[in-house]
């Protein structure tokens, strides 16, 4: 079984990737990596959600992070999708981070935010 | 046509070029004169010899009978519509070099394809393919099909060097020994097709089940695979992780035996495994499997039974199409689960599945088999079922009681019917955790599941479970990464609870390294806001994070 799974979708303007299962410091890489390629050169944004993931700790923090630069200096941006009841809500709250980052609290949120009708 | 030396009682029909059509003897027609070599060839000893052997004393008693001076056999060959050369006396070199005859051609050829007796009076001038007839110079032939039930088996035939009028006494003869070959060789063909169709689904059964049954966090499984005695067939088991830590077992069985039973035990198994991992619940699983098979060309019918578990509560979801009743056992003894009937897979358009909730708790074991285990003719199911509910109450390991239900209900020569059994056990939840793991990143999602199996029989409430989990997992990621090192590694965590406080401590052998960067930094902030109390020991042997949580206190 594999601890996590991303699965894309194409909504114009943004590429939505949902994550589900479990980051750790076992998959984080590899997901990390695999995010930062899916994302064209005509795509603005990068939508992250992270709504379904089961858990994420500080590897999958560092990966937030990391994916953030790497699409900034691609000028694309990163928006999460982090509902307040969820698993990852908790691990950014623990760390001292939840207010660092951008989040939303559904995709259809964060798609209204960057001006993409939901498809 | 050169019909001219060739006795015109013998004609049936008006001929090929040098061959003669012969009619069937009537019967008792030649049993007066040849009453004695008629005896040396329903000669009982022949039964007792095996094919080769009893095919070669056949052709030199029928060689000694007539006074021919070759004899041979040639069967048929299916694949290629040939005759082959299979035995043969004074004309060895037939079988030696694998004449091959096409049917409809030549002198065997013809009798294989019309099913007649041929006589050919002399070979020149015939049509004749075999090369090595002319270079063994021999002049005439006589020969008669081998047939089985309407079943065209092959050709006898035999040939002498000088020439010579063969009459219906010599083919009355050849006719017995025909007679006798036949059921011989047809016994003997299906003997090897059957033992080929017997190990091509032992190896196609074998290839399709699971090669060892996986250990996964909380859960032991054992499992077992019987063939029949005789044959293979559709039984299957599966076990397999499920998204959330959950582990799914199944087990089924496809209508029918052989080959085909065992091929369509792949692809329902598969359906199965592949609906199972898209996180469908128990029945919905099944639902999707019938789908499936209705729309297989190949229409069959399988009874199956898909069971979830989550170890971390015990929750067990269980479905059944048609299949017997699984057993729980637990400390109290076994009880048979009868879950609503739901018609077999296969059997009727859109059938439907229902879904029993049981609770495995710790120790606890499902137990699932099918009927070949239990099945015998003049016993009521349901006495069966409950004979084998009563063995496997005894309890003990899951790989324990697959082995004794083996043990009590196989018996000594082998199963009628194949036999799958699959025991999956929540493991006991112990007081205290004592673990070593390797410093692999791997084992961390398992050493979440056990953690928090751990935490919620130790009370902790939901977000109790998923703060301290992540506090633990941030430690033991730390210890991983302390021994990065080409070296294998391991590091150990030791959990207890008293008077309402959790306490774990999570120890490695390598060097203290102060916080790298902001990733480990957070990785720390996270151990010290989910727990109350963080002590960090770094020595020269390695290092300690000892943790304390009071539950219910936040």
């Amino acid at each position: 079984m594999r601890l996590a799974d991303v699965r894309l979708s194409d909504e114009g303007r943004a590429v939505v990737a949902q994550l589900t299962g479990e980051l750790d410091l076992s998959n984080a890489g590899n997901i990390g990596g695999a995010l930062a390629e899916s994302v064209p050169n005509s795509a603005f944004v990068l939508i992250l959600d992270l709504s379904e993931v089961q858990y994420l700790d500080s590897a999958g923090i560092h990966l937030i992070y990391d994916l953030r630069e790497k699409l900034r200096a691609r000028g694309q941006a990163l928006q999460l999708v982090i509902p307040r009841d969820s698993p990852a809500n908790d691990a950014l709250r623990l760390a001292g981070v939840a207010g660092h980052v951008a989040t939303s609290e559904s995709v259809e949120g964060a798609l209204a935010m960057v001006g993409q009708e939901p498809g | 046509m050169a019909t001219g030396s060739q006795p015109t009682h013998f004609i049936r029909r008006p001929p090929r070029l040098g061959q003669t059509v012969l009619p069937s003897p009537a019967p008792g027609l030649a049993r007066d004169e040849q009453v004695r070599p008629l005896d040396r060839l329903s000669d009982p000893a022949l039964s007792e010899l095996g094919l080769g052997d009893f095919l070669d004393e056949l052709l030199v008693r029928v060689r000694e009978v007539l006074s021919v001076d070759t004899v041979a056999i040639l069967l048929v060959d299916r694949s290629s519509d040939q005759l082959v050369a299979r035995a043969a006396k004074g004309i060895e070199e037939e079988v030696e070099q694998g004449v091959r005859i096409p049917i409809g051609q030549g002198f065997a050829g013809r009798i294989a394809a019309e099913r007649v007796a041929v006589f050919i009076a002399d070979v020149d001038h015939a049509d004749i393919l075999n090369p090595i007839l002319r270079e063994k110079r021999i002049r005439s032939l006589l020969g008669v099909p081998l047939i089985v039930e309407g079943e065209l088996l092959g050709v006898l035939h035999v040939g002498s060097l000088r020439p010579r009028e063969f009459g219906e006494a010599d083919l009355a003869v050849l006719q017995v020994a025909a007679a006798r070959a036949a059921p011989g060789i047809e016994r003997a063909r299906l003997a090897t097709a059957f033992e080929h169709e017997h190990r091509v689904a032992t190896v196609l059964q074998r290839s399709m089940l699971p090669r060892r049954t996986v250990a996964f966090a909380g859960v032991t499984a054992a499992a077992r695979y019987l063939p029949a005695a005789e044959e293979v067939g559709g039984d299957w088991y599966d076990i397999f992780e499920l998204p959330r830590g959950r582990v799914g077992v199944a087990i089924g069985d496809v209508v029918g035996h052989g080959i085909r039973a065992a091929a369509l035990m792949g692809q329902v198994r598969t359906a199965l495994h592949a609906y199972a991992l898209e996180d469908h619940g128990a029945a919905r699983t099944l639902e999707l499997v019938d789908r499936f098979m209705q729309t297989l060309s190949d229409a069959t019918m399988a009874t199956a039974a898909y069971a979830i578990l989550d170890p971390d509560t015990g929750v067990m979801t269980l479905s059944s199409a048609g299949h017997l009743p699984p057993i729980v056992i637990g400390a109290g003894g076994a009880r048979v689960v009868e879950l609503p009937p739901s018609p077999p897979l296969g059997a009727v358009p859109y059938g439907s599945c229902t879904e029993t909730e049981v609770t495995l708790g710790a120790g606890e074991m499902l137990f699932m088999y099918t009927d070949g285990l239990i099945e015998r003719p003049g016993t009521p199911l349901s006495e069966s079922i409950e004979e084998l509910r009563a063995t496997v109450s005894v309890g003990g390991a899951a790989e324990e009681l697959c082995r004794v239900a083996v043990d009590e209900f196989v018996p000594i020569d082998g199963v009628r019917d194949d036999v799958a059994i699959v025991a999956l056990q929540n493991a006991d939840i112990p007081l205290e955790l004592h673990l070593r793991l390797a410093a692999d990143p791997r084992v961390l999602a398992d050493m979440r599941r056990g953690l928090r199996r751990w935490l919620r029989a130790r009370g902790a409430d939901a977000q109790e479970t998923m703060e301290i989990t992540l506090a633990v997992s941030e430690a033991c990621t730390n210890a991983v990464e302390h021994a990065y090192s080409p070296a294998p590694a391991d590091f150990s965590l030791d959990a207890r609870a008293d008077g309402g406080e959790v306490r774990i401590a999570v120890r490695d052998s390598g060097q203290w390294r102060s916080p790298r960067g902001t990733n480990r930094g957070r990785g720390l902030k996270i151990i010290e806001s989910a727990m109350d109390d963080v002590a960090v020991d770094a020595s020269e042997e390695g290092t300690a994070i000892v943790m304390t949580r009071r539950l219910g206190s936040r």
